[in-house]
C-alpha cells in the first residue's frame, strides 16, 4: 500500500492547504496593520537577499546608459564641445560674481552655517529601486541598520523632503516618499507662517490639509517643514502650492502642491540620522515611537 | 527542485526588473506588472501546492520593496493563482487575444481588490484613491495584459527547454 494512502484525509488536503497559506496571508496581514510592522526578521533576511539583484540590476543600466551617452552618441561631440567651451567662459564670469556676492552677504553665510549643521547629521545613500507596485511610492536605498539608519529618520535631498525610512535591514532600507497615501508631514507655508499637514497623493503630489480657512494662501506659496515632527529639521522646503480651493462651508480649506523634488528621478539621497536619535535613556521607548511619528493612523 | 528554483529565481528577477528598468520615468506610467504574468501563468501552468507556495513568496517579495506596509500582495498573489487554476483548460487561453484578456482582467481585479483592502484597512479614510483606478491602473493593466502574449511565449519555451513539458497539469499535487 502506498503511504499516501494510510493518510486518512488525503482528500482534504489540498483544499487545507489553500485555506492555510492564505490564512497565514490573512495572520500577517493582520500583523502589519495591527503593529503597522512586518516580521522583522523575515523582512530583513528577505531584503538583503534580493537587494544585491536591484544593486546589480541597477549598475547595469546606468553602465549601459553611460556607453550609449559616452560613446554612441558621439556624434555630436564636436558642436557641442564648442558649445561646452562658450558656457565654460560664461559660467566663470558668473562665478567670479557670485563669489563678490557671497563673501559680502550675511544671509548667505547663515545658509552655510545651516548647510554645514544639516551635513555633520546627514549620510549619504543611493537609490537603488523603486516601488514595484503601482498604489505606493518608495525607494530602496543601499544604507540599513548597520550605518545607523533607523525607521522614522527624515530623507531628504539637497532639493527638499523626500520621504522617512519605512522599514530596515542591515544593508539596505525603503523609503516611504512624501507622495504615498500614508506619508504626513507637519508643515508650515513660508510666507504666511499657516500651519498645515502634507499628506501625499500619489503621481508625484501632495496635499495640504487642515489648512485653517481663515488663512491667506495663494498659488506659489513655498511650504516648508515645520520641525515640531522631530524628525525633519524646521525650514526644509517640501513643495509649492499649485491649486487652493476653498469650500463654503467648513474650518479648513485644501489646496495642492507639488514636491520641490522630482521623486521620479532621484538617484542620492541623504539621511538625517541624528535628529531622529532619542536621547541614551529613553532610547528603548522612543525607538519605538519613531517609526509611525509621522505616518498615518498612528 | 528545479521546478520551484527556477521560476523563484525568475520572480526575483522580474522584481529586480520591475523596480529598477520598468521604474524609469518614461514608461513608470504603464510600467507592467510582470509579476503578475509570471504569477498566473504559474496558475495555468504548475501544481497548486508548489506554485502556491512560489505565488505567496512573490507577494512577500512585492510587499517587502514597497511602501505597503499592509502585506496586500502575500494575501492577494496566492489568491489569483488559486482563481487562475480554476480557469485551466476552462478556457481556450492559447489565442493572444485571450492571453490579453485573461491577464488584462485579472490586474484590473487585483487592483479593485487592492483598492478595497487599502480602504478598509486604513484608519484614514482614503477617498482620493478611487479615480486613479481609471486614471492610472487601467492603463496599467492593459499594458500588463498586452505584453502577456510575448511572455507567455518565452515561459512556455523556457518550460519546454528546461523540463521537456511546457504544461505540468494541475491535476498533479505538491
Amino acid at each position: 500500500m502506498r503511504i499516501r494512502g494510510l493518510f486518512p484525509f488525503r482528500r482534504y488536503t489540498l483544499p487545507g492547504f489553500i485555506i492555510l497559506l492564505l490564512l497565514i496571508a490573512l495572520v500577517l496581514m493582520s500583523l502589519r496593520v495591527k503593529q503597522r510592522k512586518g516580521v522583522e526578521f523575515l523582512d530583513a533576511l528577505m531584503m538583503e537577499l534580493c537587494s544585491p539583484f536591484q544593486k546589480g540590476s541597477t549598475f547595469v543600466i546606468k553602465t549601459v546608459q553611460g556607453v550609449f551617452e559616452e560613446y554612441i552618441f558621439l556624434i555630436h561631440l564636436q558642436r557641442e564641445n564648442g558649445m561646452l567651451k562658450q558656457k565654460v567662459i560664461e559660467l566663470q564670469q558668473e562665478n567670479h560674481l557670485m563669489r563678490e556676492i557671497a563673501l559680502s552677504n550675511e544671509r548667505f553665510q547663515k545658509l552655510l552655517e545651516f548647510r554645514e549643521k544639516i551635513s555633520s547629521t546627514v549620510i549619504a545613500a543611493e537609490v537603488i529601486g523603486q516601488d514595484p507596485s503601482s498604489w505606493f511610492k518608495s525607494l530602496t536605498i543601499n544604507k540599513g541598520e548597520k550605518d545607523k539608519v533607523q525607521k522614522g529618520m527624515a530623507v531628504i535631498s539637497p532639493e527638499g523632503a523626500v520621504g522617512q525610512i519605512l522599514k530596515t535591514a542591515p544593508h539596505h532600507s525603503t523609503v516611504l516618499l512624501i507622495t504615498d497615501y500614508n506619508s504626513a508631514i507637519d508643515t508650515i507655508v513660508q510666507r504666511t507662517r499657516a500651519k498645515a499637514i502634507v499628506e501625499g497623493k500619489g503621481e508625484n503630489q501632495c496635499q495640504l490639509k487642515y489648512l485653517l480657512r481663515t488663512e491667506e494662501v495663494a498659488i506659489g506659496d513655498i511650504v516648508v517643514t515645520s520641525g515640531l515632527n522631530g524628525n525633519f529639521p524646521k525650514g526644509l522646503m517640501v513643495g509649492e502650492i499649485r491649486k487652493v480651493e476653498r469650500v463654503s462651508q467648513g474650518s479648513f480649506q485644501y489646496a495642492e502642491l507639488v514636491p520641490s523634488v522630482d521623486l521620479t528621478k532621484l538617484e542620492e539621497v541623504l539621511i538625517i540620522i541624528e535628529s531622529s536619535l532619542p536621547p541614551q535613556e529613553e532610547k528603548g521607548k522612543k525607538v519605538k515611537k519613531t517609526p509611525g511619528g509621522s505616518r498615518k493612523g498612528k | 527542485m528545479r521546478r520551484i528554483a527556477v521560476p523563484l529565481l525568475l520572480g526575483i528577477l522580474f522584481i529586480t526588473l520591475q523596480t529598477t528598468l520598468l521604474a524609469s520615468p518614461p514608461i513608470q506610467r504603464i510600467r507592467p506588472d510582470i509579476v503578475l504574468i509570471l504569477t498566473l501563468y504559474l496558475g495555468l501552468s504548475y501544481p497548486p501546492i508548489s506554485g502556491g507556495i512560489l505565488a505567496f513568496v512573490m507577494g512577500y517579495l512585492m510587499d517587502l520593496f514597497s511602501g505597503n506596509s499592509f502585506g496586500l500582495y502575500t494575501f492577494s498573489r496566492p489568491l489569483l493563482f488559486y482563481v487562475a487554476q480554476l480557469f485551466n483548460g476552462r478556457f481556450y487561453l492559447e489565442g493572444y487575444p485571450s492571453q490579453f484578456l485573461f491577464v488584462f482582467l485579472f490586474a484590473l481585479v487585483e487592483g479593485i481588490l487592492d483598492l478595497i483592502l487599502l480602504t478598509a484597512l486604513n484608519p484614514t479614510p482614503l477617498g482620493n484613491l478611487y479615480p486613479l483606478l481609471f486614471s492610472f491602473h487601467l492603463p496599467l493593466s492593459v499594458f500588463t495584459g498586452l505584453i502577456t502574449p510575448i511572455l507567455f511565449l518565452l515561459f512556455n519555451k523556457g518550460s519546454l527547454l528546461l523540463f521537456s513539458q511546457p504544461e505540468m497539469g494541475t491535476k498533479e499535487r505538491g
